[in-house]
């Protein structure tokens, strides 16, 4: 195998790819060219995708089988209380609903929308953990889009940030690189939320040193920016630091959502396609996918 | 390429760096407790090192490039830079492989640390220029998990190539 020229092949195999490589990152990160043929690959590699995940699927069929009865039975029975609670609630509800409908409409105000809800399954969670994305199991043929917010039973888990026909990846809301406009419950305060790359952190910047807020205040989604609708849980505050020489105060957050352990999602989407936010988040994600990430202004 | 013999070692290498890399990819995926989160080794590259050094004149950069773009693909990544990466980590390996295989296996495991660490800066400086990234602390502790699994996945891959018959 003794050959003179192996070494200068090889520095000439490698330096091939590098350039190869560096023209790929360039041309990804400028131009959207290369999403077709991402999706086509992905089409073609759904299945290893598939086989990945079964060993994880395996595994948690046979927690799921080796759950003792009476722990199946308390679990029921916690449940069905509960779904009776909802229901109650949920009667309640629509009459609410209904007188605030009157009422918005004696206000002269514009109808609340109504969101359109669909269940997606993740596929893999821990994609990368340092990126907080999950790849969850509906794509552009389930009419998924990027920009579209995803929450869980509890509050809100983040937004999709690429689509591809048969799955799609979503940015968690701790994503070091992600913003959404929140607003605090209690008094209707408004700022922002940031990622901090830890799952269970949050940061809350730009409250001045006279912002009325303190622990154990709910962050709820403000639905300004048009990505998140308004309304939806996203986090509580942990943690209030005020530091004398500082403007701002140092405020962070535990998300609400059980962003690491949930196994299903759901999409909402705006109920009319054609109105202003849902065409002006379309349009928006696809013109500055890259940059835009978050509602907020970053 | 040039005989039937040659050919048919070709595709059982071919299989075996499939194979090994499917099960790196499960491994990736698999769900973690928190503690073991941060440690969870870099499995493709353990992999990719163990190619490249053990059968240098047929795994090497183009190879690495080829598995970090399938990769970026199912991860749904940016394109480019797992690739450039891996290829790099094999690039290394291959040009101190004859070094690399002299070293007892304690020795071998702090140089792969090494190498998977220039291959993490690599990478994740990378993805810092190309989307919004930053390196963390834990970031680097997964280098100590590779170079700590290093010997078993030594041993395992080469009971693989034995069962494909790759030299």
């Amino acid at each position: 195998m003794a050959n003179p020229f192996r070494k200068s092949s090889d520095w000439l195999n490698y330096g091939l790819v590098s350039i190869v490589s560096i023209a790929l990152m360039v041309l990804d990160s400028v131009t959207p060219w290369l999403n077709t043929p991402r999706d086509v690959l992905s089409v073609a590699l759904s299945p290893v995708q598939t086989l990945a995940s079964v060993p994880a699927n395996v595994s948690r069929l046979f927690t799921n089988a080796l759950t003792a009865e009476p722990d199946v039975k308390i679990a029921y029975e916690n449940m069905r209380d509960e779904y009776f609670q909802l229901k109650s609630e949920a009667l309640l509800l629509r009459t609410l609903k209904q007188e605030n409908d009157n009422l918005r409409s004696l206000l002269d105000a514009s109808k609340r929308l109504d969101e359109d809800i669909k269940l997606a399954e993740l596929v893999n969670v821990s994609i990368d953990p340092y990126n907080h994305r999950v790849l969850i199991s509906k794509g552009i043929i389930s009419g998924v889009y990027a920009g579209q917010a995803v929450i869980d039973d509890r509050g809100v888990i983040g937004q999709v940030t690429e689509v591809q026909p048969l799955n799609s990846s979503v940015m968690l809301i701790t994503d070091p690189g992600h913003a959404m406009p929140i607003q605090v419950e209690r008094n209707g305060l408004r700022t922002q939320v940031e990622g901090t790359g830890n799952v269970s952190l949050l940061r809350v910047p730009f409250l001045n040193q006279n912002s009325d807020i303190k622990v154990g205040d709910v962050l709820i989604s403000s639905g300004l920016g048009g990505r998140f609708p308004n309304g939806y849980p996203v986090a509580v505050v942990s943690d209030i630091d005020v530091i004398e020489d500082e403007a701002f105060l140092r405020v962070r957050a535990t998300p609400i959502a059980k962003l690491d352990r949930s196994n299903h999602v759901l999409l909402l989407s705006r109920g009319r396609r054609g109105t202003v936010l849902s065409g002006a988040a379309i349009s928006d994600s696809s013109n500055s996918e890259s940059n835009d990430l978050g509602s907020g202004q970053q | 390429m040039i005989s039937g013999a040659l050919q048919g070692s070709t595709f059982s290498l071919f299989c075996a760096v499939l194979l090994s890399s499917f099960f790196a990819l499960v491994l990736t995926v698999v769900q973690l407790p928190q503690w073991l989160f941060y440690f969870w080794p870099d499995w493709i590259a353990l992999i990719i090192v163990y190619w490249a050094l053990m059968v240098p004149h047929r795994i090497g950069p183009l190879i690495g490039f080829i598995i970090g773009t399938l990769l970026e693909v199912l991860f749904v990544r940016k394109f480019g830079v797992l690739g450039f990466g891996l290829a790099t980590l094999a690039f290394i390996v291959n040009t101190t492989h004859r070094q690399l295989r002299a070293l007892s296996v304690w020795q071998q495991m702090i140089l792969v640390g090494l190498f998977i660490a220039i291959f993490k800066l690599l990478t994740g400086w990378l993805y810092g220029l190309v989307s919004d990234f930053t390196i963390t602390s834990e970031y680097w502790y997964s280098i100590l998990g590779g170079l700590l699994v290093w010997p078993f996945i030594f041993i395992l891959l080469e009971e693989l190539r034995r069962k494909f018959r790759v030299r």
